[in-house]
């Protein structure tokens, strides 16, 4: 047991270094793609039927296909296109779109449990379209939508995982390094998934007493 | 009435609002049919009939928040015709002419009690912010609830939200006031809170429109009341006759109707 | 890209529904106990649940998959790709459909219960004739679209070699060097088979729905 202890200890800074790469590329794809997101679900609603059907594309690419697939895409397809990224700019690009689309679903939800009215008060006071959107019904939107916000972020960190596949030394990556060199892939593995459960859980249980707190301050 | 043929007449100068000929229908269902009305500057015209009469759809006719599918309506001299688009600026202009209370208030669950009157202000009217607060904390005390300023409207009373609500309105200085049954949503005795600021409002010669099922306002407070039945006009005069004497059988059986209840 | 390129990444097509499907089945059947341990009156067993669910949700998939498949599979007994795959999939989605199956007999009305208790109909009748039928309905529109979710995790399958989609399209693309049609194309056939997924769904949503019209 103190050598399972041992060996942990003596890898923890390796594996510290790839949870910060995962964090990293967490905040970069949330902090790109919820803005996006916002912008996607206010496209979707769109008078222009171009701009409906563009933003449309992007939801149902971002969602349907497969981040591993969008990760290699990035950093295995566009070289072709004579576009080079680094594994973390990749990554931060594949899981923003990714991140985007995903959240111009949440946000549209959030946007359509506004009240019906609350747009005929800001009609009704005179504001135009652009102020009523800005001043009253998306921060109200995204206020319904935060708990499922932060919900997605939470799977988003996981989803990190993934840019094992294209390189990037994040979290997993080092797990899989360490294990190699030393062939102890089980009790290697088996701390990168406490460290990320050690982010995942409290942070699971934070968004739901959010969400319970939320539901009982409207209700 | 005013205009029996529909012919557009001139405009005269203290007309506040009048509506020729006007209808509405969702899809086939007729729910507003030849409605002709003027409210001149100073009047209070109250609104009353069954539910479903149309009275409130008519109201939000007023500021086109349901445009009408027939006839014209002329609000503080911009005119909107059912045959042609509204363009944005003469929405904007007309609801700015217009204040409008909700049953259920809609005020900003997101803004300070401040805030909600101040905005609009701000933004609508370009209002600098500092004046737009103190305009506010003035309407504020004026409705009674100076101490609620910082308050979030959640932490109010129905009776206290509605008051804020009138406070919002009437501080883009409208020339009008509309209000769709401010009252119904409230217990009695916090609707009589609401009901004595309309009614020093309309003393101060406010001109309103007030669709609402408070019979004793509507005799007492308003100069004029139409009855309303089916998306029609069944009677329209001043308060006391029409509410002591109506002539059509339709009408006596309404008023009989709230009477007994 | 050439058709043979094409028919390579076609070929990954079986192992990716045989994925889903296994991981799904397994899911489905691990969800029953788990759901049950959630909503049971002992204490313990609830506590149970609740921790089991959420270390297996709060743990990414892929690192559960090289979990079983480095980690068990290199040192105590083989694990294939597949079985790995499988298992790693399966147990989150246990720890998912158990979730919605609680969400769908929370949504029962407790009058059901009741009535169903003062017809004095027997309780294996009152959970086949009256709870069932009610339950798939809340649970069938949840369970696809979390089938269409499945499908695209199981590409994570290709990083411990089992030659679906997501696995032909890496081989081709550095055998080629196409990437960039070859993923898209791989991205487009998820989306592809994701879609009559999604039709049964809401074929079937409506056709209960209509059944139990109110």
């Amino acid at each position: 047991m103190s050598d399972l202890f041992t060996f942990w200890l003596e890898n923890l800074p390796t594996m510290i270094d790839g949870l910060i790469v995962s964090l990293e590329v967490t905040g970069v794809a949330l902090a790109v793609g919820i803005p996006l997101g916002l912008l996607l679900a206010l496209g979707v609603q769109s008078r222009t039927l171009a701009v409906r059907w563009a933003t449309m594309a992007v939801v149902e690419i971002g969602r349907g296909a497969p981040a591993l697939i969008m990760l290699q895409f990035f950093y295995f397809g566009l070289p072709q296109a004579g576009v080079s990224l680094t594994s973390f700019s990749a990554a931060a690009f594949a899981l923003a779109w990714t991140t985007s689309a995903y959240t111009s679903e949440i946000i549209r939800a959030g946007l359509e449990a506004v009240p019906y009215g609350q747009k005929e008060a800001a009609a009704a006071v005179g504001f135009t379209h652009t102020d009523a959107l800005r001043y009253i019904i998306v921060p109200q939107g995204l206020r319904v939508a935060a708990p499922a916000l932060l919900g997605f972020s939470i799977l988003m960190l996981q989803a990190t995982s993934l840019c094992f596949a294209i390189a990037l030394p994040e979290l997993l990556s080092q797990a899989y390094m360490i294990g190699t060199n030393t062939f102890q892939y089980l009790p290697i593995l088996i701390l990168a998934g406490i460290l990320y459960a050690l982010i995942c859980i409290p942070a699971t249980i934070a968004v739901s007493l959010l969400e319970r707190s939320l539901s009982r301050h409207t209700a | 009435m005013a205009n029996e043929n529909g012919r557009p007449k001139v405009v005269e100068r203290d007309e506040i609002v009048r509506a020729l000929n006007v209808g509405k229908s969702f899809g086939t269902h007729k729910v507003l049919d030849g409605i002709n009305l003027t409210v001149r500057s100073g009047e209070v015209l109250a609104i009353i009939g069954p539910s479903g009469s149309g009275k409130s759809t008519l109201l939000r006719c007023l500021n086109q928040l349901e445009p009408q599918t027939e006839g014209s309506i002329t609000l503080a001299g911009i005119t909107i015709d059912a045959r042609k688009a509204a363009t944005k600026k003469q929405l904007t202009d007309l609801r700015r002419s217009a204040g409008m209370v909700f049953q259920s208030f809609n005020l900003f669950p997101h803004l300070s009690v401040l805030q909600n009157i101040s905005l609009p202000q701000q933004r609508v009217l370009g209002r600098p912010k500092a004046e737009a607060d103190i305009r506010s904390r003035a309407l504020l005390e004026r409705v009674g609830l100076a101490s609620k300023a910082d308050h979030y409207p959640v932490r109010c009373s129905g009776g206290q939200q509605q008051r804020i609500a009138i406070a919002r309105a009437l501080a883009l200085d409208p020339k009008i006031m509309l209000f769709d049954e401010p009252t119904s949503a409230l217990d009695p005795e916090l609707g009589l809170e609401v009901l004595a600021v309309m009614k020093e409002l309309a003393d101060g010669g406010m001109t309103m429109v007030v669709v609402t099922h408070e019979m004793h306002f509507a005799e007492t407070v308003s100069n004029r009341v139409m009855i309303m039945a089916d998306g029609r006009v069944l009677e329209e005069g001043p308060s006391q006759s029409i509410m002591r004497d109506p002539q059509t059988e339709r009408a006596q059986r309404f008023l009989q109707a709230v009477k007994n209840r | 890209m050439s058709a043979e390129s094409l028919l390579v990444i076609l070929s990954g097509i079986p192992w990716t529904l045989a994925i889903t499907a296994g991981a799904f089945t397994m899911g489905a059947i691990l969800g029953i106990p788990l759901c049950a341990m959630r909503v049971s009156r002992s204490w313990l067993l609830r506590s149970m649940a609740i921790v089991i669910v959420l270390i297996l949700r709060s743990v990414p998939p892929i690192v559960w998959l090289f979990l079983l498949y480095f980690g068990i599979g290199s040192g105590f007994f083989q694990v294939g790709p597949m079985q790995a795959s499988i298992v790693a999939l399966g147990l989150i989605t246990g720890a998912n459909l158990s979730e919605i199956y609680r969400g769908a007999l929370k949504s029962i009305h407790p009058g059901q219960w009741e009535a169903s208790h003062a017809l004095n109909m027997p309780r294996w009748s009152v959970f086949i004739d009256i709870m069932v039928p009610q339950l798939v309905r809340v649970i069938l529109p949840s369970a696809t679209s979390y089938i269409i979710g499945l499908l695209k995790d199981s590409a994570i399958a290709s990083t411990v070699g089992v030659t679906e989609i997501a696995f032909q399209a890496n081989f081709i693309s550095r055998r080629h060097f196409q990437g960039l049609e070859v993923f898209a194309v791989a991205g487009l056939f998820y989306i592809l088979i994701s879609l009559p997924v999604a039709a049964v769904a809401r074929y079937s949503d409506g056709v209960l729905r209509a059944k139990v019209a109110r």
